[in-house]
């Protein structure tokens, strides 16, 4: 176990910046996860961690101690990789032992490993398997096995669940909570699945184009995203974001979404000091679907902010638990989140509640939060 | 009205296939014609070949053509048959084929999997080597084996060979490995495996298709050629081929055809015989080969 500390990591392929001078730590026993659109240099960033791509810039240290230039053997890291990468010509046990094998340790100890790792999960019926003779799940597992007998002082794991199917990427999930739970090892988690961020982390790193755009726990960043960016992607279904007029009276602030010949809507603003500099400009205004709700499901607790409005519910989508619903606001689409028994119907006129203390707003060329 | 579309589509059902069954047995004829003609005139005696009809089965059975193609046929100056030179093919042909794939294999994982500068160059110019006419290189290599000192040895056929064959082998392996997920690689570093570790118990056991493939194509190449063991052989390392070549146009004594038709095979059945034994696994290997590439 230890702490993973990235500084000022700067990687490209030739002329192409693949990432951009991440600086970046997690304590020792943290759950980092990387989450980003694909293409944005998570996987890069891991490799670089582990050592199988080489660095152009910056340092990363584990436990305190440079790992540059140290072999992907010699970093006391496991990997579970995106493919599971599983070799195909080896048994569920031998793909297990290879590394013990490698490092000579001696035959019973590998054997004890392999047994209390096979009982660990639950694999013990498939280590005489190849690779081709296991299910998505299985393999999962076995990729995990092989990281856990290294006993490393810091797990990778490049997307692991993306090829399962959604039942069992759940459950796989709860497992992999657990595990790090019961381990306490820290573990750097790539995903592009901004539930399985939430859910698994104890901080969450959003990167975007090899930046890094906010990094925190995940409250901070679904609560208080630094950017429309990092708004945008964390959340299903994702946070309204909607062009607003600032107008000051006597102090306070107001905000008028308007779009086409549509009626205005207005909604004061408290709080937001700097949107004075505002006044009279636009600004996005960000909401999420749970802020905008039924008035008699909004969050009346210490003294939250309400203000309802009315608004035309174009569709209506029960979803169970809840029933999203799809309103124009000031002419604008936005997505509400309304209990499963709230009385809307298509095409009719609703009070919608806005819960303004969970409002943000956004700077519109620069993307970046006004606070 | 149904049954009789249904009729008429049975019958036209038929012709087709009817069709497909002439052209298909045309061509078997066509292409079993030759070798019928050498299997029957191998076994019949000289006469009966010179008074008669080549495509006639023998009026008496003899083996007594192969025997002497084998062992006792004028080849050159001396009567050794065929033998001496099967086992210099043989000597020729075995190392320079395992030492051309394995070294095929290298080329191939490190020109996908050890990316280093100028790879992509390296590459070209391996796979233009396959492209170099023979009769190019003739003489600077006549010049290279003199230099080693193993002109017209075994030796130096095993050197032209194993070298000639690496473009091809390289071919072959590196865009086999190109498939190989690179995922498979880096967990083996991470487990501590060394580039040769990596290398033997990774990639070689994943690789036994593209192994078939090479190891016949080098096989085949490498048995039937002429040119490089007419013009580098010596006196006790000349090939098959040329062997046969010397047996067929010696120019003493009446021309024996049916020894030569059963020279002739014996020449063939080596090639043959990879390709029945493992022709299963190269149709494969190529597939597997165009669907991952
Ligand atoms: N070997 C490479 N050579 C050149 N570009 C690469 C290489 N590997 C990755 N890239 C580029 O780096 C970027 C980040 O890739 P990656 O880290 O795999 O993204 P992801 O976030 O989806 O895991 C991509 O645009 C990709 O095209
Ligand atoms: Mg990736």
């Amino acid at each position: 176990m230890a702490a993973l500390t990235i500084e000022n990591l700067k990687k490209s392929y030739g002329s192409v910046k693949v990432l951009k001078g991440i600086d970046l730590d997690i304590e020792d026993g943290g759950f980092l996860v990387l989450v980003g659109p694909s293409g944005c240099g998570k996987s890069t960033l891991l490799n670089t961690i582990a050592g199988l791509e080489e660095i152009s810039g910056g340092d990363i240290k584990i436990g305190g101690v440079s790992v540059d230039g140290l072999h992907p053997s010699k970093r006391d890291i496991a990997m579970v990789f995106q493919s599971y990468a599983l070799y195909p010509n080896m048994t569920v046990a031998k793909n297990i032992s290879f590394g013990m094998e490698i490092r000579g340790l001696p035959k019973s100890e590998i054997m004890a490993t392999i047994n209390e790792v096979a009982a660990l999960l639950q694999i013990e019926d498939l280590l005489g398997r190849k690779p081709s003779q296991l299910s998505g799940g299985q393999r999962q597992r076995v990729a995990m096995g092989r990281a856990l007998v290294r006993d490393p002082q810091v797990f990778l794991f490049d997307e692991p669940l993306s090829n399962l199917d959604a039942k069992l990427r759940v459950d796989m999930r709860t497992e992999i909570k657990r595990l790090h739970q019961r381990l306490k090892t820290t573990i750097v988690y790539v995903t592009h699945d901004q539930i399985e961020a939430l859910t698994l982390a104890t901080k969450i790193a959003v990167l975007k184009d090899g930046c890094l755009q906010q990094a925190g726990t995940p409250d901070e960043i679904y609560n208080n995203p630094a950017n429309m960016f990092v708004a945008s992607f964390m959340g299903s279904p994702s946070m309204n974001l909607m062009r607003a007029k600032v107008s000051e009276e006597a102090g306070q602030f107001t905000i008028e979404i308007t779009s086409g010949a549509a009626t205005a809507l207005t909604l004061p603003v408290n709080g937001i000091a700097d949107l004075q500099a505002y006044v009279g400009k636009s600004v996005m205004f960000g909401i999420r679907p749970e802020a905008l709700t039924d008035p008699d499901g909004s969050d009346k607790k210490h003294g939250a902010e309400i203000v309802t409005r009315a608004a035309v519910i174009e569709v209506v989508e029960p979803a169970g638990s809840d029933t999203f619903a799809v309103a124009r606001l000031g002419g604008i689409e936005a997505v509400a989140r309304l209990r499963a028994d709230a009385e809307v119907e298509a095409g009719q006129t609703s009070s919608l509640a806005f819960n303004m203390t969970k409002a943000v707003f956004f700077d519109p060329e620069t993307e970046l939060r006004i606070r | 009205m149904s049954g009789v579309s249904q009729d008429n589509a049975v019958t036209g059902n038929r012709l087709t296939r009817a069709l497909i069954y002439t052209v298909l047995i045309f061509f078997v004829i066509y292409y079993l014609l030759p070798l019928y003609v050498m299997v029957v005139n191998s076994l019949k005696p000289l006469d009966e070949i010179r008074g008669g009809n080549l495509m006639a089965l023998p009026q008496n059975w003899s083996l007594q053509p192969w025997r002497d193609a084998w062992s006792a046929a004028q080849i050159g100056v001396e009567p050794t048959g065929l033998k001496p030179y099967f086992a210099n093919s043989f000597k020729i042909v075995v190392p320079a084929v395992i030492l051309s794939t394995i070294v095929g294999a290298l080329n191939g994982y490190v020109l996908t999997k050890c990316r280093f500068r100028g790879a992509n160059v390296v590459f070209a110019l391996l796979l233009l080597s396959c492209f170099i006419p023979f009769q190019i290189v003739l003489i600077p290599a006549a010049r290279i084996l003199g230099l080693l000192g193993i002109a017209g040895t075994i030796k130096g056929l095993i050197l032209i060979h194993f070298v000639y064959g690496i473009g091809f082998s390289t071919l072959f392996f590196r865009n086999y490995y190109a498939a190989f997920p690179t995922e498979l690689i880096g967990a083996a570093q991470i487990d501590g495996a060394t580039f040769f570790q990596i290398f033997t118990r990774i990639l070689l056991p994943n690789s036994g298709p593209i192994i078939v493939v090479t190891v016949i194509w080098q096989f085949t190449n490498q048995w039937n050629d002429f040119l490089f063991g007419a013009s580098f052989s010596g006196f006790d390392s000349t090939p098959m081929t040329v062997a046969l070549n010397n047996l067929v146009n010696s120019s003493t004594g009446v021309k024996e055809y049916n020894v030569h038709f059963a020279g002739a095979i014996l020449a063939a059945l080596p090639t043959l015989f990879v390709y029945v034994v493992s022709g299963r696994y190269f149709v494969r290997g190529l597939m597997a080969g165009a669907v991952k590439g």
